[in-house]
């Protein structure tokens, strides 16, 4: 599994057939304002021009909505993620809300003005661009401009900024939030639902910003494990109350080593690779950018603040079902994760196989302790694909070493190519979407 | 999901940018008539209902019976400026709010004529 700094990090998404509770609620959520308002709003005639300005008031009310729970679902606070899916997927939603609300303010401003050019070209500027006394449509021009510098950064409009820098412009949308309840209170026929949506986005805010630092726990770095070149296990004991995680579980560590060539009081996110039952809370990272290099020469003995547990790796599956683990690169670590959980626990349910995906011999890390833990854990196996020495995993590997692979619950977690290689491959024999697990993250 | 945002951001600026430049570029309206038709108050009154329905606002008059219907606000709010001069609730959507510029637009579709005392 890779780790931090906006690179592929793996992680559950737990595809279904049915949708879960928490996504319906938010869907909900969105559709609330809308629904208070549509008694108002009516039903446009057939006049083009009458489905243009109801066109632009629905568009700003949905609009606005999902641009206040884009901001809700910013919060991070641990345990709250899994209803979602896990801490990934529910800041997929958050991307997909405020790249929603993006486009539907836009269209929502265009489609008013637009319905106003029957009326004469005066007319339809005007709406857009009113005298200076109607304050509150140049509070919409401004909360869209704070928008547009928010989300210039976030969706590649001029290249991808800085980690940190990133970090930094986005809470923009702070103001951006407040210029578009001041553009839209005055205008809005209900202000309660307004209130409630812009209050809990607000309060996300403010969470993230000012409370969550209070929820970090103090650990002590006691041994930094080389495993290959650009990899370590960092192990960490705690100082005060430990993590209480579940296995594949991510955190957000924040080093406070002062010898720190960067990184130092950044935080950001590592896979857990210790069983919940082991003391001593074990990451493992590799050398993807300035931070996770400056790890791998962390010094021992120095303090460390951890936030979490995040992410809904292994989900909820049906009891006694085989499982079958792919996992390549970083992304072995939340099998490490697993695997050491099923030996604490000395008992597997149903069987697991994990094909661990490698370049070659030399960045298999881990493995021994793989095949220590399969040796001695009935049920458990590990079966190793070298890529320089086989070419891309393929069918008959599978069928070789998991002829049942189409009944099993397939979890994998790797570089993106891994996992669209697989992805592609398993789908193209017939197993179901919703008994694949995968989701790459890159903007944690 | 990016490209369709960039698509989406350069669309929007550059219609407003047309709509802008092409207003800019036109010529002041000539359809505005220039002798607008004389009603006085006598004849204003005698449109005081849902039937015929002519409010004077700000010195002109305007035939609104056919928009009665949609306007948001309930038929009897409209009705009861019906034949009358009608400024000040045009002026107070809200208290101390006027209606908006867009509305300003929409209430020149209805235009008859020009009040005098």
């Amino acid at each position: 599994m890779a780790n931090n700094e906006m690179t592929a990090r793996g992680e559950w998404g737990v595809m279904r057939r049915h949708p879960r509770a928490a996504d319906l609620a938010l869907a909900a959520a969105v559709l609330l304002p809308l629904a208070v308002a549509l008694p108002r709003l009516g039903w446009p005639d057939n006049d083009a021009g009458d489905w243009l300005a109801w066109t632009g008031r629905a568009t700003g009310i949905l609009g606005l909505a999902m641009l206040l729970l884009a901001a809700a679902t910013s919060i991070r606070v641990p345990g709250w993620d899994r209803p979602f899916g896990g801490l990934a997927r529910l800041w997929r939603l958050h991307h997909g809300l405020g790249f929603g609300a993006f486009v539907l303010l836009m269209v929502h401003a265009l489609s008013l003005a637009l319905a106003a050019v029957p009326l004469g070209l005066p007319v339809a500027v005007e709406v857009l661009f009113p005298p200076f006394s109607r304050g509150a449509i140049w509070l919409g021009w401004l909360a869209w401009l704070m928008m547009v510098i928010f989300l210039a950064p976030s969706f590649g409009f001029f290249g991808r900024p800085r980690y940190q820098a990133w970090k930094r412009l986005h809470l923009v949308s702070a103001v951006a939030l407040l210029l578009a309840l001041a553009h839209a209170l005055p205008l809005a026929g209900e202000a309660w639902p307004w209130w409630l949506l812009g209050m809990s986005g607000l309060a996300a805010i403010a969470w993230r910003k000012l409370g969550s630092r209070r929820a970090r726990l103090a650990y002590r770095i006691d041994t930094v494990k080389p495993l290959a070149r650009g990899v370590v296990e960092l192990v960490l004991a705690p100082v005060g109350r430990r993590l209480v995680h579940e296995p594949g579980q991510f955190v957000y560590l924040t080093p406070l080593d002062e010898a720190l060539a960067a990184g130092r009081g950044e935080e950001h996110p590592y896979t857990i690779t210790s069983a919940p039952a082991d003391e001593r809370l074990r990451i493992g990272i590799k050398d993807l950018g300035d931070a996770s290099h400056a790890l791998q020469s962390v010094s021992t003995g120095s303090m460390a603040q951890v936030e979490g547990p995040y992410g809904d790796f292994f989900g909820r599956h049906p009891p006694g079902r085989h499982r079958l683990w792919f996992g390549g690169g970083i992304g072995i670590t939340p099998f490490v994760g697993g695997a050491r959980d099923l030996m604490a626990r000395g008992s597997v349910d149903g069987q697991v196989l994990l094909i661990y995906l490698a370049n070659r011999g030399e960045r298999a890390y881990y493995l021994d302790e793989l095949e220590s833990i399969a040796e001695r854990l009935a049920g458990f196996s590990v079966v190793v694909h070298y890529y320089l020495e086989r070419g891309a995993l393929d069918v008959a590997f599978l069928v070789e070493h998991c002829p049942d692979f189409a009944g099993r619950e397939i979890h994998l977690c790797g570089p993106p190519a891994m996992n669209a290689h697989l992805m592609r491959l398993l789908a193209g024999q017939g197993v179901p979407r919703s008994c694949i697990h995968s989701e790459v993250l890159d903007f944690l | 999901m990016n490209t369709v945002a960039y698509t989406a951001f350069i669309a929007f600026l550059s219609s407003v940018l047309t709509l802008v430049s092409v207003n800019a570029l036109s010529s002041p309206d000539a359809a505005a008539p220039d002798d607008p038709e004389i009603i006085t108050r006598e004849e204003l009154g005698r449109h005081d209902s849902a039937d015929s329905c002519w409010k004077a606002i700000h010195g002109t008059v305007y035939d609104v019976t056919g928009f009665i219907a949609d306007h948001p606000t309930p038929a009897a709010v409209m009705i009861e400026w019906c034949g009358r001069d009608a400024s000040e609730a045009w002026d107070n959507k809200r208290p101390g709010r006027p209606h908006s510029s867009f509305a300003e637009g929409m209430l020149e579709r209805f235009r008859v004529g020009r009040l005098v005392d």
